[in-house]
């Protein structure tokens, strides 16, 4: 071959590996764009006056007088449509019999979405349901639910061998000639006033507890659940991991028992995680009763069993990464062999180890599948400490889970569930970061 | 070295001390609910509007399936089972053996509509016709009155409490087919409907919105009304097991009957299903 | 004695991992077993329904429980997953390990990490929210798009460097000038025609459902990738100085050092990458669960990967709400059956890489 031709093939081979290492990257930006982007809407985002009586009615925030004012300007932005309708009512009264049908279901419904863009109507009962009892929280969903009154979505049915097809007509003409003509353009033109957005920074998502199934308010249940079981699950391991992995460096005497210890550590880092919610579910709740039924000690033992083989590994290349010296000065200086581990060894070796541990944090707060079956409960309150010896929890990656598929509203709370996943991915890239940032001292400080 | 042993002992020592405190020092109702996810909205509103009155109970909703449910209540590790089904008879028996004495308390009716896409023009099936296009012998909405198109047929996943109710009340013990595309929830399939013209699914009725367009099963339009007086052929009641009847005025008691109230039917109204009592106006309604 | 007992009580903790691995087997066993060993019908009945019949009904008043679809659906999705994975993976394991300069490879393995740690129900959301509504709504542009972006540099690449070798091999000094520049276009227009033809066909595709096997392919394949870039740069980087210093010292070019030295002698370890990938891809649960369709079917013809598709994981993790724990019915413990054949296909697996890595390290010895 000419060494032109080498020299190509060269460069090819070495463009193909960078466009690997591109395509790799962008998997990642697209990946994490949505959940970056349409999570942060969860935390910021132009909320009207119905948020901010949410938040004085449920959580005691806001100022009580400045929010009446708003709302008094707000009920006289929305009082016409009422009247509006009233009269109308009225009207009705004297429409002939089939008209009158008509227009009730045609009422009916424009009374529906104007009832769910604005919530209920002034002077009738308290509706039960938090989700009933305010209007549109958010700007944008109101932007959609807004829509919905103005726009009627109708079929063509008139050739039956064909598929119908869709006539979107302005609500408008529906009512044409009766009280309730003007009600459309001003509802267009006002809305604004009516619920006075504004540019709100909900921090407190993160904290809050849900209201009304997640409808409205945030996911601090969830954190907390996430956070005790990675921090039990940590607690399980990191002992025993650090205590195997001294073992497996300093004592262990290279033979088949130990090759059969070592393949089985290997073993139970490639069991699939849902194997490991099964065996929870078998051994730790229905054989070993550590709780009557699901609760955060037992999903914090199967996530510790999971995790057991990451520490172990972590520990053991922190550990054999200890210059020798450092045990030989100690040994010659008349220490014990324990207390060479203890004070020499486990120190030098603490940085490496707490990078394990934390990478190890990353997966066991991620995990969902572990804790299906032995920890995670749908709704509930945010767990005092005591009482995750007996009680599952809700956990973020359960909830998530829960919400996109399960949820009564899927669509509706789209931004909770966005929320959720960026702090679910925001908690475990911190932990990574931290790891990598560690890593990076530990690596400067062995190089000099 | 050994300072900092006797200080990690204390502070072992004040956590456990105070962990002992904290723990006597809780004093309140608890109630526990597992079960089906059918039911499990229903659960979780009552739940939130119970407490929101009563700050002294705690109502935990786990939503893992009407089979673990069960097992809860026999083990007796929740007070309320909820199920999409009724108990099995082997269910039964491991709960009397176990001392339990299993009390239904049906909460809501909950009917399962067959949707289409709002374009298609059929209008109505039979629940004949509902069977056989789920056993793959209608492939074509022509045989059903409407345009020269293939179905695309929806199912939910096996899994799932309205998959079995749906095996239960219309396919008549035959097996659906294995062409069927399954779903993982009723939001899915109706999203899966809306968007594709020719398929056909079937959602609880909560689900039934605008977007989609449901059918009448033997001229009967699935509503309020004709859900709760059984004249809609697809509908099954939802349960709450509870371990004997409750002792009157309890918590637990009043969170069993909420259902009973007008604000419970209310509730379960406003999640989409239908609740037992329709003795007011709205019964009516229907004939128009 | 203190040192002994010491010594006993480490040794104890250790085989802790060794037990949970025995208690794992046996309990999941134990459960198992029952569904083989019924009255109601022989072990090899059951066996040969699990194994080889499709019909996969857990619920109805007369079950049946054919698994073989499941099985099939597990694989598709995670033969998938190595398509997309085992050749980025490989090659940005290459990349990693000799092309690219220490100060760019810094910024790169985080990368790679940062992949590797995102948890899998995000995955799954994205998978379901994101990717699913995009194949639904704009699948052959999206397929087309694909496509192109990744086929396209390939096949430019390569007819650049086939007219160029090809056309050394025919050239002569007369018709050396222009034979190259011919060979080129010819090439080029052919795989050009090849591309719009396979793109046009793809941009046709009307896909049915989104959640089907090819999106979760796709995404397994990005959470396998993490596991075969960084296992088979291990193996990469374990590959000695010397080899490559004496491949270079032969004249050889960056290239075929790579492709004909340290390839091969780090083989064996990317095997065990491409293994090791595999099972995160066959045990991860909730991005199938929610992203599959969970049709228990095979699908129709059988690589026919935009149908939605059933796995072990995604069933189990799915029926286990639904079965009566209590009496312990068959469709309780045919999960648990599930899970072994789950828990077998990764012991074996694990073995296997274990072994190739062993080898190749007396190898490299």
């Amino acid at each position: 071959m000419r060494l032109g031709s080498r020299k190509l093939l060269d460069r090819s081979f070495t463009s193909l590996g960078l466009v690997s290492i591109l395509l790799v990257a962008g998997a990642l930006v697209v990946l994490l764009m949505p959940i970056a982007v349409r999570g942060a809407r969860a935390f910021v985002f132009r909320g009207t006056i119905e948020h901010r009586r949410l938040m004085l009615d449920h959580f005691g925030r806001g100022n009580p007088l400045e929010l009446e004012a708003e709302w008094s300007k707000a009920r006289a932005a929305r009082q016409p449509v009422y009247d509006w309708i009233t009269q109308f009512e009225q009207e009705w009264r004297s429409y002939p019999a089939a008209k009158r049908r008509e227009y009730r279901a045609e009422l009916d419904e424009l009374k529906g979405h104007l009832r769910v863009l604005l919530g209920p109507p002034p002077g009738g009962e308290r509706p039960v349901m938090v989700r009933d009892q305010y209007g549109q929280t958010r700007w944008d969903r109101a932007q959609i639910k807004l829509r919905n009154v103005l726009l009627v979505e109708e079929w063509d049915y008139s050739d039956p061998t064909q598929m119908g097809r869709r006539v979107l007509r302005p609500r408008a003409t529906h009512f044409q000639g009766t009280a309730l003509e003007p009600l459309f353009a001003y509802v267009e033109t006002h809305i604004d006033e009516m619920l006075r957005p504004r540019w709100t920074f909900y921090w407190r998502f993160l904290f809050d507890n849900s209201l009304d199934a997640h409808f409205f308010g945030g996911i601090w249940p969830e954190m907390l659940g996430t956070l005790y079981l990675t921090i039990g699950a940590i607690l399980f391991a990191v002992p025993m991991g650090v205590v195997s992995a001294i073992y497996l460096v300093e004592y262990a005497k290279e033979g088949w028992a130990m090759g059969v210890l070592r393949s089985c550590i290997s073993t139970l880092a490639g069991v699939p995680s849902i194997v490991f919610g099964l065996f929870g579910l078998a051994f730790f709740i229905n054989t070993i009763h550590v709780s009557p039924s699901k609760s955060v000690l037992a999903g914090s033992l199967t996530l510790a069993a999971l995790i057991l083989p990451l520490v172990i590994r972590a520990s053991e290349e922190a550990i054999r990464a200890v210059p020798h010296a450092y045990k030989e000065a100690a040994l010659s200086c008349g220490a014990s062999r324990w207390r060479t581990i203890i004070t020499v060894i486990l120190p030098a070796a603490l940085p490496g180890i707490l990078t394990g541990v934390v990478i190890s944090m990353g997966r066991a707060a991620g995990e969902t599948a572990p804790i299906i079956f032995t920890a995670a409960f749908s709704v509930g309150p945010a767990l005092k400490l005591w009482e995750t010896f007996t009680q599952g929890t809700p956990a973020l990656p359960w909830n998530i889970y829960s919400l996109c598929t399960e949820h009564q509203a899927v669509d509706e709370i789209r931004h909770v569930q966005y929320g959720m996943v960026l702090a679910l991915v925001l908690l475990v890239l911190l932990l990574n970061g931290a790891a990598i940032v560690l890593r990076a001292r530990i690596s400067r400080k062995l190089t000099g | 070295m050994e300072r900092r042993q006797v200080r990690l002992t204390r502070w072992l020592g004040s956590a456990v001390l105070l962990l002992g405190v904290a723990g006597a020092g809780a004093q309140e109702t608890k109630i526990v609910v597992d079960g089906s996810t059918t039911v499990g909205p229903i659960a979780k509103a009552f739940a939130e509007y119970y407490m929101a009155d009563h700050k002294d109970v705690r109502i935990t909703v786990s939503e893992s399936g009407s089979g673990n449910g069960a097992k809860s209540l026999i083990n007796k590790t929740c007070d309320v089972a909820s199920m999409s089904r009724f108990m099995k008879d082997g269910e039964f028996k491991a709960a009397v053996e176990a001392g339990v004495q299993p009390v239904a308390h049906i909460v809501a009716m909950d009917g399962i509509a067959i949707i289409v896409h709002p374009s298609n023009p059929v209008k109505n099936l039979t629940v004949e016709q509902v069977r056989n296009v789920y056993l793959g012998k209608i492939t074509n909405w022509k045989e059903l009155g409407g345009p020269d198109k293939p179905l695309v047929v929806i199912s939910r996943d096996t899994n799932s409490g309205t998959y079995e109710c749906f095996e239960e009340l219309v396919m008549n013990k035959e097996k659906i087919a294995k062409e069927v595309e399954y779903v993982g929830s009723n939001g899915a399939i109706r999203q899966r409907v809306q968007s594709t013209p020719t398929a056909i699914g079937y959602v609880g009725l909560g689900f039934a919105d605008k977007t989609v367009k449901a059918l009448s099963v033997n001229g009967i339009q699935p509503s309020r009304a004709t859900v709760a007086s059984g004249i809609y052929p697809v509908a099954r009641p939802l349960y709450l097991f509870t371990n004997g009847y409750p002792k009157l005025g309890s918590p637990l008691h009043a969170f069993v009957t909420i259902h009973l109230t007008p604000k419970g039917e209310e509730i379960v109204q406003s999640i989409g299903f239908i609740p037992l009592t329709v003795y007011s106006a709205n019964a009516g309604q229907t004939e128009e | 004695m203190t040192e002994l007992l010491g010594h006993g009580l480490l040794l104890l903790i250790t085989s802790s991992s060794a037990l949970a691995v025995l208690f794992i087997f046996f309990f999941i066993a134990k459960d198992a077993l029952p569904f083989f060993v019924t009255r109601d019908a022989g072990v090899l009945d059951r066996l040969r329904e699990f194994f080889t019949t499709t019909a996969w009904y857990p619920s109805s008043p007369s079950p049946s429980f054919g698994a073989l679809a499941i099985f099939v659906g597990s694989g598709l999705v995670t033969v998938g997953a190595a398509l997309v994975a085992v050749p980025l993976g490989v090659l940005a394991a290459v990349c990693l390990s000799d092309v690219l300069p220490f100060a760019v490879r810094q910024f790169v393995k985080p990368v790679v990490e940062v992949l590797a740690a995102i948890p899998s129900v995000a995955y799954g959301f994205f998978a379901l929210v994101v990717f699913a509504p995009l194949l639904q709504e704009h699948g052959g542009l999206v397929l087309s798009v694909g496509w192109w972006c990744l086929v396209g540099p390939v096949a430019g690449l390569a007819v650049f460097v086939l007219s160029d070798v090809v056309g050394n091999r025919l050239a002569t000094p007369r018709r050396g000038r222009w034979l190259r520049p011919l060979l080129g276009l010819i090439l080029g227009g052919l795989a050009t025609a090849g591309l719009v033809y396979v793109g046009g066909r793809l941009a046709g595709i009307e896909v049915g459902s989104g959640t089907n096997a090819f999106n979760v392919s796709i995404i397994l394949g990005i959470m396998a990738l993490p596991t075969v870039t960084s296992v088979s740069e291990d193996a990469l980087q374990a590959v000695g100085r010397e080899l490559r210093e004496g491949a270079y010292a032969l004249g050889s070019t960056r290239a075929e050092t790579l492709v004909r030295v340290v390839i091969p002698a780090a083989g064996s370890g990317i095997c065990a990458a491409i293994i090791l990938g595999l099972m995160r891809a066959i045990g991860e649960t909730m991005v199938v669960w929610m992203a599959s369709g969970n049709a228990a079917q095979i699908p129709s013809p059988w690589y026919n990967v935009l149908q939605p598709v059933r796995t072990l994981t995604a069933t189990i993790a799915g029926d286990m709400g639904e079965a009566d724990h209590v009496t312990g019915s068959a469709r309780y413990h045919v999960l648990f059956a599930m899970a072994l054949a789950l828990l077998s296909i990764s012991f074996v697996c694990n073995l296997v890489s274990e072994r190739v890595i062993g080898r190749a390290t007396l190898k490299l010895r």
